[in-house]
């Protein structure tokens, strides 16, 4: 399994990579699975969302993807009454935000680990508690900042559709 | 024998004008999502010297190979074709959780556990309604009820077929002190690091 784009998240200011899915819980728990289309390895769930921690709750503030019908999924495709903030109420967890340069890249998940560990513990929607952890220091001083994969495979909406 | 590598080197370039069409075909079908995916893991791709490189440097190398070894070209676009793609990983085979007496917490009744379960946030941001943005999903199992059931809260420990162990909280129907459908409204990994 390749390793997954991260879900973006706001935090303090910041424009951060979140390796943590908070919308999967409410699929699970409102029983619900909209179809999304997987368009490559690295994005199996199929959509990409955005959050924000403000006055220490946490939001979803965006949603990019596409339905298996070809139809682009907006927040407003989940949540139709509020298109534009929904409180995520529903998680409770720990969200991690891995900074700093990768120290180890591991081809699956969020498996691969950086410098450094932000780790957000949230209760029904609101946060909790921050922390980071320290992970070591990178030997390459070149190396690039932040969350990324290191390669996907992407499917041709044409391929996707000979197999429908 | 010259005329086996006219006719070799002429089906090389029918099957490489195939491809490319098939190719720009594809391309142009590309969501907005799938491009401004790329965009972002690939900054690169916005700049001069990559699309140099791979909208004139590249196909022309892929072109003149293809000619050259036009089997092994067909090979791979027929098996992108029709050789399917990577599986993903199965999300419907897994195993069922269901609630145990020993998981039980309290009874309680619909309207203490409707206000107990109200969500209030300060910007409006989840219905105001018993468990906000889960309430279709509760009032669907308030519609398995039957008129002597009664609901109890629960919580309890599941260790899930893929994925790491977790507390699992809710309420469940308890009909003849049976244990019925349930409801969750949490989902916790215990180790969560």
């Amino acid at each position: 399994m390749t390793a997954q784009i991260s879900e973006k998240l706001t935090y303090e200011g910041r424009q951060l990579s979140m390796c943590s899915e908070p919308l999967s819980d409410y699929f699970a728990l409102a029983g619900i699975r909209p179809s999304f289309e997987s368009n490559c390895t690295a994005l199996w769930r199929g959509y990409v969302g955005s959050w924000e921690i403000l006055e220490n709750r946490l939001y979803l503030i965006g949603l990019s993807g596409t339905l298996e019908d070809g139809t682009e999924a907006t927040l407003q495709t989940l949540f139709p009454d509020f298109p534009g903030r929904v409180f995520a109420h529903w998680f409770s967890g720990r969200i991690r935000v891995p900074e700093g340069k990768m120290l180890d890249y591991v081809h699956m998940g969020y498996a691969s680990t950086y410098e450094r560990d932000l780790f957000l513990d949230i209760e029904k929607g609101v946060l909790q508690r921050a922390s980071v952890r320290e992970n070591g220091t990178s030997d390459t001083p070149d190396a690039a900042e932040g969350y990324g994969v290191g390669a996907i495979t992407v499917f041709p909406r044409g391929m996707k559709d000979k197999e429908d | 024998m010259l005329i086996y590598l006219y006719g070799y080197l002429a089906i090389g370039v029918v099957v490489v004008v195939v491809i490319f069409t098939a190719h720009l075909i594809s391309r142009t079908r590309e969501s907005d999502f799938v491009k401004e995916m790329q965009d972002a893991i690939y900054p690169e791709r916005n700049t001069l010297r990559y699309r140099i490189l791979n909208i004139f440097v590249i196909p022309l190398i892929v072109a003149v190979a293809g000619v050259a070894v036009w089997p092994a070209a067909f090979y791979l676009k027929g098996k992108e074709f029709w050789g399917g793609k990577e599986v993903p990983p199965p999300e419907e085979t897994e195993k069922e959780f269901s609630v145990t007496e020993g998981d039980l917490l309290e009874t309680l009744s619909i309207t203490e556990i409707e206000t107990r379960e109200r969500i209030v946030d300060p910007m409006g941001a989840t219905p105001d309604s018993p468990f906000g943005h889960l309430n279709a999903a509760w009032l669907k199992f308030k519609e398995t009820m039957e008129p002597q059931d009664s609901i109890s809260s629960f919580s309890a420990q599941w260790s899930p077929r893929w994925g790491s162990e977790q507390t699992l909280a809710g309420y469940v129907i308890v009909r003849d002190g049976r244990l019925e459908s349930h409801f969750l409204t949490a989902r916790r990994p215990i180790n969560d690091d």
